[in-house]
This record gives C-alpha cells, structure tokens and sequence, in this order.
C-alpha cells in the first residue's frame, strides 16, 4: 500500500514539474512579447537619411508605374500628387515636394507639404529624393494623341516625426 | 509499451527542450531584428537611381511611339532626336552624379493594314554612373501594341488587343476604338469584354450599322499608341 502511494507521489511531482514549466515559459514568451512591443527601434542618424530616401523612392517609382505621377506632375494635379503621397508614404514621416524645369525653375505654384514646413529649415536628418519624369501624351480629340518630351525634375524631401 | 509507461523523466526533458528552443528561436529572431535593422548597403541607394533611369527611358519610348503613330507624316527620326535629347538631359536631372546614358538597337516598326496589327519601339540601353564607379549595366525598353480583328458579323466584330510580353490590355472602351470602311465611319455603340480561355480578353465592338467588310479597326491604349487593322 505504501508502495503503491509512493508511486503516486512521485508521478504527481513529475506532473507538477511539467505545469511549472509550461507555466514559465508563457511568462517568458509573454515578456519577450511585451518588450517587443514596447521597444522603440532607435534612430540612427547616419542611417535615417538613406531609409527615407528609399521610403521616398519607392512611393515616387509606385506612382509612376500606375502613370499616374506624370499626369499629377504635367496635368498640374497639385492635390491629388500632395494626397498620393500622404497614403503612400508613413503617417510619421513629413514631406515638401517641388517640381521643377530643366533650368531650375519651381513649377508648382500652389506647396505640396505634409508637416509643417518650418520643421524642414532646422532639421538635420533630411533625405532629399530626386525623380526624373520625360513627358505626358495628351489627347486632344477621340482619334489624335500628343507625347510632349518636356522632362520635369521632382524633388522630395523627407524627414520622419516623433 | 512497459518501457514507455516506465520513462515518464524522458517525456519531461523532451519537453523541456522543445520549449527552450522556442524562447530560443525567439529570442534569436529578435536579435537578429535589432542587428539587421540599420545594416548599411550602399548599393541600394544607386538601385533607386538606375530604377527610375529604366522607367524614364521606357517612357520616353512609348511616347516616341505614342507621337510617330499619331502624326500624319511621321518622322522617321523622332525616337532617335528623342533619344539624343534624353542622353543630355539626364545628366542635367542628375548633376554631379557622373550619369552616361548610351543607346543602340533602336527601331520603330509600325505593322499595320493586317489582321494582326501592331506598333512597335524599342532601343538598348547602357548607363554608366562614374561616382560609384559602376559602368555597363545594360537594358531595353520596349512600347509594344497589338490588334487582332478576329471576326465579325453584322452588327459586331471581336478583336484582341495585347501589350509588351503579349499581356492583354484591360478597361478599353467605345472612346478606344475606330471603326470605319472604304465608304463610311461607323458609330460605336459599345464595347464590352469578355473571357476566352486562348487570347484571354475579347472585346465585342457593337456597331449601329451592317457592318460590310473589308473594314478598318482603329485601337488608341491609355499611353495614345495608336494601332491600325484591317479586316479581312
């Protein structure tokens, strides 16, 4: 009868021992989580610029596949250009777009901004994007199109916010 | 099965282990996050470079096709003063960057007044970008449209049209399409796609007329490359 309740015992340690476990590691596995979500990645400063840029890059290069950056730009479409890059490009990051010609002349009359534009003068971190467009077709009746080559440079700049 | 109900210790290490080396994973993959997360690869920054080299050239292309298939005389020169006039302005785009574009294989063919019809432009390409020292990367960009007037019946006609890699173009409409015969131009009434399982998308163009052939189906696509064919 001992015997048998020695047995027992010993299986309901062994039992024990493996709740014990389970139940530490969903503490670790809940902390690990926690700190994760908590943990803010830092910013490197050297770094930040080229991440924008690519950031800038991308969204610029997703608008001109869809052809719709040539039509903002030659079209004058401000707004709509300032709006497509307010989705495309993260909540925290602002942004100043300007397009100019060939001899450096700013195009856009009406501020294509996300942020306040104060913030770019004493920024340090700043990632400037340069783009590159050729030209737009126009159609000027129901069977005649135009190509104009008039090449138009667009400048972004880029910094992310707090 | 004695010995199974006997290693009740082995179950508690094999579990043991298999929840260690979950923390373990995790915690690697978090590391691995936190070190990976500013590594630092020069090369990238050139790719944005060079990726929207290649898209500008691809569209200087289609607006080359875009204006030779429009005009009424076209100019046999066009792509090449188009190409001359972007080899000098990217470097202006791109000053101080040492950018050098140079082009080869250039050609415009329009093939039209056929069943299958087609407008075509492509050139080769070769930049060079001396600040990072890279030289000879080298690409080729194509504007290609296709029409194919498949059949017609009296009141309809079914053609294709295709782009570059002989993907079917969507969303066309009445406003696309021209249609007209040696005698008269006929009023589109609709167009409307459908699905066949060998050309993928067929557009039914519904005339108000009889349609008496040969006749003459005219395609603009979004970019304004124009595509003539004739049936039969």
């Amino acid at each position: 009868m001992e015997r048998i309740g020695g047995r027992k015992a010993n299986r309901n340690k062994g039992q024990m021992r493996i709740i014990e476990v389970i139940l530490a590691s969903f503490i670790i596995v809940f902390a690990l989580s926690f700190v994760n979500i908590l943990a803010s990645t830092p910013t490197s400063p050297k770094y930040e610029a080229t991440e924008l840029e690519k950031v800038g890059y991308n969204a610029l290069h997703d608008l001109d596949d869809q052809g719709l950056l040539a039509r903002f730009v030659y079209n004058q479409e401000w707004e709509n250009l300032t709006s497509a890059l307010r989705v495309l490009l993260p909540v925290n990051v602002y942004f100043n777009a300007t397009v100019y010609d060939l001899n450096g002349n700013a195009l856009n009359n009406a501020p294509m901004f996300y942020g306040d534009p104060a913030t770019f003068a004493g920024f340090k971190n700043i990632a400037s994007v340069t783009y590159g467009l050729v030209g737009y077709p126009t159609k000027f009746n129901a069977t005649y199109y135009e190509a104009t080559y008039v090449p138009r440079i667009l400048t972004l700049q880029l910094l992310r916010g707090s | 099965m004695r010995k199974l109900t006997r290693n009740k210790r082995g179950q508690f290490v094999i579990i043991a282990v298999l929840i260690m080396a979950v923390m373990i994973i995790a915690l690697a993959a978090l590391m691995n996050r936190a070190v990976t997360y500013y590594t630092h690869e020069p090369w990238e920054e050139y790719l944005t470079l060079i990726g929207n080299i290649e898209l500008s050239s691809n569209r200087l292309i289609e607006l080359s096709l875009t204006n030779y298939t429009n005009a009424a005389t076209p100019d046999p020169n066009i792509l090449k003063n188009a190409l001359d006039q972007w080899q000098i302005n990217l470097t202006r785009i791109y000053p101080g960057r040492g950018v050098s574009l140079n082009y080869s294989n250039y050609f415009i063919v329009p093939d039209w007044n056929k069943t299958s019809s087609s407008s075509k432009a492509t050139a080769s390409f070769t930049v060079d970008i001396a600040s990072i020292g890279l030289s000879g990367y080298k690409f080729t960009a194509t504007a290609f449209l296709n029409l194919t007037v498949l059949a017609t019946s009296t009141y309809q006609i079914n053609v294709t049209v295709k782009v570059e890699d002989g993907r079917p173009l969507t969303n066309l409409g009445k406003a696309n399409f021209q249609v007209s015969n040696s005698s008269m131009s006929f009023t589109i009434m609709n167009v409307t796609g459908y699905y066949d399982q060998r050309e993928a998308l067929v557009y039914t163009i519904e005339c108000n007329q009889t349609i008496t052939t040969p006749i003459t189906v005219s395609v603009w696509d979004p970019r304004g490359i124009q595509v003539m064919a004739k049936y039969p």
